[in-house]
């Protein structure tokens, strides 16, 4: 399909709307309520261009212009401007931009004073300000001034639609994004437009916005109406330091951007990868920074003879574990780390633990089977069938949960361009037809629940037996959607994984090779499955992090039991927590939002982490710190930086992350290495994701009245700078 | 305590007359809105709820399509509720001071119902009675036209006393149940004279 735009001609697949045919040319159009992954709406009507098609005659030639050999088919122009966003380019057609001409342009500028008739000047004020979409296309295609000489609309200012999100109604343009995006995606109807004409406003009935993927309409919202209230008022726009990288929450491995500030962590946003996340991220994954930047370790903490934990330097910390370990056979060092470790740092532990010829290895959490992922998240989208087994998808991965009602809309995937995405897929409508029958949930009730066609409820640890061998109505149901199906998806959760062993394993390749399933069992910990690769679990008489208790002595990087070894135990970890109390050495540890590594997804990708300027004191990531604990115990570190350890996992797995791109790559490890495991059941908010602010409220009051100054500014200059 | 509970027979009449299918449902909005009004004289927030509950929807759609229209109340209306036109004819004629008057006299604002349940008083946009200006309408009952002082006094006279006087005109036309617009004196107008047309797998339905 041909399209000439601004008199460039494009070749574009049929289908494609008109908007994303002047983008595909390389012109521009201004759209506020066209969304990438949302139905186009035409609300907006700021993507206005002249378009006209040929026109045939009644034989089927074309109707021409022009005499002899220089003829050419005659376009009949529209009368007026047509929003480009809901119109369909077709054969032949030509479309004018406000580039070439003066009716768009004069158009698109009335457009826009309309769109700031009642939209206030507050953008200094405005948490938007800098990256506002409104603000940028006032600034191209705005006459640059008003006639509207009247008061503005007033409305509410400070709305809270949730904890998390603040309304602002002056603001709103009224585009409908937050309304769509809440209907279409999680599937949720509760934003709609109240009054009507120049009264209309945003507001929900349901007394607040549910938890779980609220936090997105704050990313999509073209204005400074919807605001991230964790970061509301926090910094400008231009002052942050954008760092794109990968949320280490979940197994699932969100693009985000972390915006951070004189080395704070402000805010994070959600970045687009089209193969895991789209453009959605859920509410933890978001809202869930503050831990980043409060209350954590800056040095090393060492415990004195008083029994107090006292700030040391690292060469004391060193000196004190070398001391603490004295006499210690090397091989009785347990070394255990959170799942959420990079490969990187896990090949580092691996090598050291190699080294020190250690037993008591071990990762958490993780399950005691490893089960290889056979279906990607597109996978998921587009299934014509998914049997969930066993999983709260909230507390487990909650963009699979996106995902999956992606696959009951139809799963249509917007097309992609050399622009990006395409700006309005014209296969997305608003209220999709959903097909709940698509969709079974075996075991206990959960947020997907109310959206499945088949529910069966069951204990998640025998759901898998069952549905291999259905023993009831609804379970033969389930079977025969499974059987019926020609893109089916096996989706296993932490229930139906917790004290799975070989045979589960076995019975699940079974039912998958039956019924041509693809499967994903949600791992334990965000990079359970990059850790599986790699031998850190109990070796040979060595014992789990379950068993600490009773291992003489050990590390702990970034894991919180609650307890320490059966002697000296030095901990690893960004926060002083209950086991850190418990340690005789505490070591400061960076959070992954500082982290540059590799971690793999539930679907088997490996996903980049780059570091966010985020201000941590002295605190090192593992691999560092392991050189540190390697120096304590006397022997060669086998890594000692992010390149060495590198090429360590170049060597022993074969993988080179150093070569990983921004959207990441699937990968699978020849060999896992699995040990029984002790249940765990996951959860995705923990107490220290809550904002503390008014902790604070309370500490500066305290300050205040004992007559101490406010820690207004710090006298040395910070890393980061005030840019 | 629910609204439709006792009432199957209706709720089921009025689905009926939708497609059986969850789009289908959502349609059976306005005739349920239309039906606790009348009863109650407005939809209050349990009825909301209660109605997105029958329609497969939320309470937060409900209230959308009840706010985009102005004669939804979701504030409770008196026994009589005076919609005083005030549209530019009206106006030219008098209808400020007649609403100056009713509110005055009557002791209510828009969205209070004065103190004996029987008034409140809501400014509509043109009804369509320009050569009769000054004008009101009375709930659903019909147009009271020329409103000058001394009939406006009647009027409120005769109304505290429950003794509501009858309308000058009918409302000119309402939508049956059928669908049919008819006019007061029963004539059908408008395209659903010709253009309503029975439905071929509904064969021995009313269309």
């Amino acid at each position: 399909m041909k399209v000439h735009v601004d008199g460039i001609e494009v070749e574009l697949p049929a289908g494609t709307s008109a908007i994303d045919a002047v983008f595909s040319a390389g012109g521009d159009v201004p759209y506020f309520c066209a969304h990438k992954y949302l139905s186009p709406l035409g609300a907006c009507r700021m993507c206005l261009v002249e378009s006209g098609s040929p026109r045939k005659n009644p034989d089927g030639s074309f109707v021409m212009e022009g005499e002899g050999d220089a003829a050419t088919p005659k376009i009949f122009w529209f009368p007026k401007p047509m929003a480009s966003c809901t119109m369909q380019a077709t054969e032949g057609m030509h479309i004018r931009t406000a580039k070439t001409s003066e009716v768009v342009a004069k158009a698109q500028a009335g457009m826009m004073e309309f769109t700031l008739l009642n939209h206030p000047l507050d953008c200094p004020t405005c948490d938007k300000g800098g990256a506002c979409e409104l603000q940028d296309r006032a600034f191209e295609y705005g006459y640059g001034a008003s006639r509207f000489g009247f008061d503005r609309r007033h409305a509410e200012k400070h709305y809270p639609l949730s904890d998390f999100v603040i309304l602002d109604q002056e603001r709103c343009i009224h585009c409908k994004r937050c309304v769509r995006y809440f209907e279409e995606v999680p599937g949720q109807e509760v934003l709609d437009f109240i009054e009507r004409g120049g009264h209309t406003f945003i507001d929900t009935e349901e007394g607040g916005l549910p938890t779980g993927f609220s936090g997105n309409i704050t990313d999509i919202c073209p204005v400074g109406a919807l605001l991230d209230n964790v970061a509301r008022f926090r910094g400008r726009n231009w002052e942050y330091d954008h760092t794109p990288t990968t949320c280490t929450l979940c197994p699932v491995g969100c693009s985000i951007t972390v915006d951070a500030r004189n080395g704070r962590l402000e805010r994070i946003v959600a970045g687009e990868n089209r193969d895991v996340n789209e453009a959605w991220i859920c509410d933890a994954g978001r809202f869930g920074h503050p831990f980043a930047s409060e209350e954590r370790l800056t040095t090393p903490l060492v415990r004195n003879e008083d029994g107090a934990l006292i700030p040391a330097t690292w060469d004391e910390a060193i000196t004190a574990i070398n001391r603490g370990l004295l006499g210690l056979p090397l091989a009785d060092l347990g070394l255990f780390v959170g799942a959420d470790a990079t490969l990187e740092e896990g090949a580092a532990l691996a090598a050291l633990a190699d080294a020190l010829n250690a037993r008591h290895v071990d990762h958490f959490p993780r399950h005691s089977v490893f089960i290889a992922p056979t279906a990607t998240l597109t996978d998921v989208a587009t299934a014509d069938a998914v049997v969930v087994l066993g999983a709260d998808l909230g507390e487990e991965a909650p963009v699979l949960e996106l995902r999956i009602l992606e696959m009951l809309r139809g799963g249509l995937l917007p097309a992609e361009f050399a622009h990006g995405t395409a700006i309005a897929d014209l296969r997305l409508v608003e209220r999709p037809a959903r097909r709940p029958e698509r969709l079974a949930v075996i075991g206990g009730e959960s947020r997907l629940w109310g959206h499945a066609g088949h529910r069966v409820s069951a204990n998640g640890e025998n759901a898998l037996t069952r549905l291999a061998h259905p023993d009831t109505d609804d379970l033969k149901a389930v079977r025969a959607l499974l059987d019926g199906a020609e893109r089916p998806v096996l989706i296993l959760g932490a229930d139906a994984l917790r004290g799975a062993s070989g045979s589960a394993a076995a019975l699940l390749a079974d039912l998958a090779s039956r019924t041509g399933a693809k499967v994903i069992a949600i791992p334990a910990g965000p990079n359970s499955n990059g850790l599986a690769a790699l031998n850190l679990v109990p070796r040979t008489g060595g014992l789990g992090v379950d068993r600490l208790g009773e291992v003489p002595a050990a590390f702990i990087s970034r894991l919180d039991p609650g307890m320490r070894a059966g002697g000296f135990t030095v901990v690893h970890d960004t926060h002083l927590t209950a086991t850190a109390q418990l340690a005789d050495v505490v070591l400061p540890a960076v959070t992954n939002y500082e982290k540059r590594g590799t971690v793999q997804n539930l679907e088997g990708r490996l996903l980049p982490l780059n570091p966010a300027a985020i201000q941590s004191g002295e605190a090192a990531d593992l691999i560092r710190t392991l050189t540190a604990l390697a120096e304590a115990l006397g022997v060669k570190a086998p890594a000692r930086g992010q390149r060495g350890a590198q090429t360590l996992l170049m060597g022993s797995v074969g993988v080179n992350t150093a070569t990983v791109q921004v959207g990441g790559a699937l990968h699978t490890f020849a060999r896992t290495f699995v040990a029984p495991a002790a249940p765990h059941t996951p959860k995705l908010w923990t107490e220290r994701m809550r904002s503390r602010d008014r902790d604070w409220v309370e500490r500066i009051h305290d300050l205040v009245e004992g007559g101490w100054t406010l820690p207004v500014a710090p006298a040395a200059p910070q890393p980061g700078g005030d840019d | 305590m629910s609204y439709f509970a006792e009432k199957q027979p209706l709720v089921a009449d009025i689905f009926s007359r939708y497609p059986d299918s969850p789009q289908g449902r959502r349609s059976a909005l306005m005739p349920l809105l239309r039906e606790v009004q009348d009863a109650e004289g407005f939809v209050s927030e349990s009825r909301m709820a209660e109605i997105a509950a029958l329609c497969g929807t939320t309470a937060t759609e409900v209230r959308s399509v009840i706010s985009f229209y102005s004669t939804y109340h979701t504030l409770p209306t008196g026994k009589y509720h005076l919609q005083v036109c005030s549209t530019l004819m009206c106006a030219l004629a008098g209808s400020d001071e007649l609403w100056d008057h009713l509110v005055e006299t009557l002791d209510v604002q828009p969205g209070e119902v004065s103190a004996d349940g029987r008034f409140s008083v809501q400014k509509v946009e043109c009804l369509g009675s320009c050569g009769t200006a000054p004008m009101m309408q009375i709930n659903d009952d019909g147009y009271y036209e020329n409103v000058g002082p001394s009939k406006c006094a009647r009027i409120l006279q005769s109304l505290r006393q429950d003794l509501q006087p009858l309308p000058d005109n009918p409302v000119p036309v309402t939508v049956g149940a059928d669908g049919r617009q008819v006019l007061a004196t029963g004539q059908a107008i408008g395209s659903s004279v010709t253009g309503l047309h029975r439905l071929p797998e509904q064969a021995g339905g009313e269309a």
